[in-house]
């Protein structure tokens, strides 16, 4: 009779969850709060400075200056123990690094929860490179997308060096492709664990994540070491394209998490 | 007697009922005479031809959504300094080709290095382009519009006059039901308009459908074109949506088409079938247009092709026998693939 009672008891409590657990769409609610990823852009020990006025050096040894610099981060899912628990639906992003606005990337309603991994993709799937005309961060007005070849560009980083061979010293890496059947699939998955600390999200409880992109990997890699002299316009998926991809899957690090944004 | 009556009442009824719907519908919704080329447009697929690939499904054909991308597509607007539209290389006239230009001229009068093709049937194209680097009809005009030597514009800097503009602000509001103004609606928008654009009147379309005949020398004509043509130029859409090699050239350096998008060495030299549906009006021919009349073309396929490394299998065996009274009847057959209904319906024409 007591055990009855007791199962009554769970199955209504697990009842009134489950209705709780609807409410997430609603901001109030107590089971669920938004995770802010914080980007940090740097070029080794320092921020990126994207006016061209600041020198870095690759460990080629060219030195170069940056003018522009876009990316795509997209499908984001936060995970513990290895486990996918939630999966952010409609996640596009477009970090540009001249609007310090779109390095604060919000995940709403994540549900309650303690998260000890984010995973996310570098570029834009292949679903929406063939689906036609994209809207929010995938609008094509943002110069982040191939008319001539349909498909997005996932990361662009734009600049001049010294070892450059155009005449305007320029270089323009646009670095994409979203096909594996040719071989030109340059999206690229990136887990990022937080070193045994803990995303705890609670109700209206909005903790921060803070990533450090060192886009001097780019060139130096982990795998690759790329050169710019002889490479300066990369803008068609291929072969070279990937080398870059390569690199970039390797930029991001962790750095702390914020228990509240606010 | 009673049965009679019962015919009687019946009749009335018959006659009655009529009425009674007319009335039901009242004066507003009463049917307008409507001039040819003025109904309503809609989307149907016309008999006999195979399911389209673009279907409308995220972005519902409407008259306000039409009629918004139809404005879009002639308005200079699009173009860096408001010289160039759509319209401007898409003429109605020659099917949305551009008449009498192997290469049309862009803004600031720079030149393009492929012919201006005809625009229709276009919900049946699963990319487009002559190397087919536009994989899909909502993102299509973007190309043009980029391009350096067509409009020369940024989206972003469309946007910024689109929404400057009160009545396409006004347009937008009664097409989506807000006057927000973004790349998404602006294509949604000329989606509509170029997917609507069907052509299927031909006389060879009647002939097919058993609703019109053919002169002996169409008929002889048509079946050259199924025994030498129509392996490429499917039936009924007039093309098998492939690229192939030709036999133009010997080499690609210029213009390695498909390669381009593809990477592919095997692809390099090849260009799209083209349709030839309303081909009479859409001359000059070939990616190029190196060829001006359909003699030249014919020519080319019995006595000019030109061997290379990717020159499409079907050229295995050299170049197409014809006779010079086959070229006249396959001629004549394509003329039957003029569709003057479509090139004069009203709903496509530049509104005045």
């Amino acid at each position: 009779m007591k055990i009855k009672s007791l199962v009554l008891f769970t199955l209504a409590a697990l009842l009134v969850t489950s209705c709780q657990d609807k409410d997430d769409a609603s901001p109030s609610s107590p089971t669920s709060g938004s995770v802010v990823v914080d980007i940090t852009n740097v070029m080794g020990n320092t921020n990126v400075d994207e006016t061209g006025s600041t020198s870095y050096t690759t460990n080629a040894g060219e030195t170069f200056t940056v003018t522009k610099l876009k990316y795509y981060l997209t499908n984001f899912q936060l995970l513990k123990n290895g486990e996918v628990k939630y999966t952010m639906p409609e996640s596009y992003f477009l970090v540009d690094e001249s609007d310090q606005s779109t390095t604060k990337l919000t995940l709403p309603r994540v549900p309650a929860g303690d998260y000890d991994a984010i995973r996310f993709l570098i570029g834009v799937d292949s679903l929406r490179n063939v689906s036609g005309a994209q809207t929010g961060a995938l609008d094509p007005a943002y110069g982040m997308f191939w008319t001539w070849s349909t498909g997005y560009i996932f990361y662009k980083l734009e600049g001049k060096s010294p070892y450059s061979t155009l005449v305007d010293s320029t270089f323009n890496f646009h670095i994409a492709g979203f096909r594996n059947s040719n071989n030109t699939n340059a999206i690229r998955e990136v887990v990022i664990g937080f070193n045994g600390d803990i995303l705890n999200v609670t109700g209206g409880h909005s903790p921060e994540l803070h990533l450090f992109v060192d886009h001097l990997r780019f060139f130096n890699g982990p795998p690759n070491q790329m050169i710019i002299n002889g490479n300066e316009n990369v803008m068609t998926p291929g072969p070279r394209s990937l080398l870059y991809a390569d690199n970039y899957a390797g930029l991001f690090s962790y750095d702390h998490i914020h228990e509240d944004s606010h | 007697m009673n049965s009679s009556l019962l015919r009687n009442s019946l009749r009335k009824l018959w006659i009655t009922f009529p009425v009674l719907l007319m009335i039901g519908c009242g004066p507003d919704e009463g049917p307008e005479p409507v001039a040819p080329g003025e109904e309503p447009i809609s989307f149907s697929v016309p008999n006999g031809f195979p399911q389209p690939v673009y279907s409308f499904q995220n972005n519902p054909l409407t008259q306000e959504g039409f009629e918004l991308g139809r404005k879009l597509f002639y308005d200079p607007i699009l173009s860096r300094d408001s010289t160039v539209s759509c319209g401007s290389c898409h003429q109605q006239s020659v099917a949305f080709a551009h008449a009498d230009h192997q290469f049309s001229h862009g803004i600031d009068d720079l030149i393009g290095t492929r012919n201006s093709p005809g625009l229709y049937n276009l919900a049946w194209f699963p990319n487009f382009m002559w190397d087919g680097g536009v994989n899909h009809l909502e993102v299509q005009p973007l190309a043009p519009i980029t391009n350096p030597v067509e409009m020369d514009e940024t989206m972003a800097n469309v946007l910024v006059k689109l929404r400057r503009n009160q009545t396409y602000r006004s347009l937008f509001l009664s097409a989506f039901d807000s006057d927000s103004i973004t790349t998404q609606r602006v294509m949604y928008a000329m989606a509509q308009f170029m997917g609507a654009m069907v052509s299927a009147s031909s006389r060879y379309d009647q002939y097919r459908q058993g609703t019109g005949s053919f002169s002996p020398s169409e008929i002889n004509g048509l079946n050259l074109f199924r025994t030498h043509c129509e392996s490429c130029h499917k039936e009924p859409l007039m093309t098998d949506m492939q690229f192939r090699n030709n036999g133009l050239d010997p080499q690609f350096a210029s213009d390695p088409g498909r390669a381009m998008i593809t990477g592919m060495p095997q692809d390099s030299g090849l260009f799209r079938v083209p349709s030839l549906r309303n081909v009479v009006l859409t001359k000059p021919f070939m990616h190029d247009g190196r060829f001006s009349s359909l003699t030249q073309v014919l020519n080319h396929y019995s006595t000019g092709i030109v061997q290379s490394s990717t020159l499409d299998p079907h050229f295995s065996n050299g170049s197409i026998p014809l006779t010079s009274q086959d070229k006249t009847d396959i001629i004549a057959f394509l003329y039957t693939l003029t569709d003057q209904r479509f090139i004069s319906d009203r709903r496509f024409s530049e509104v005045q």
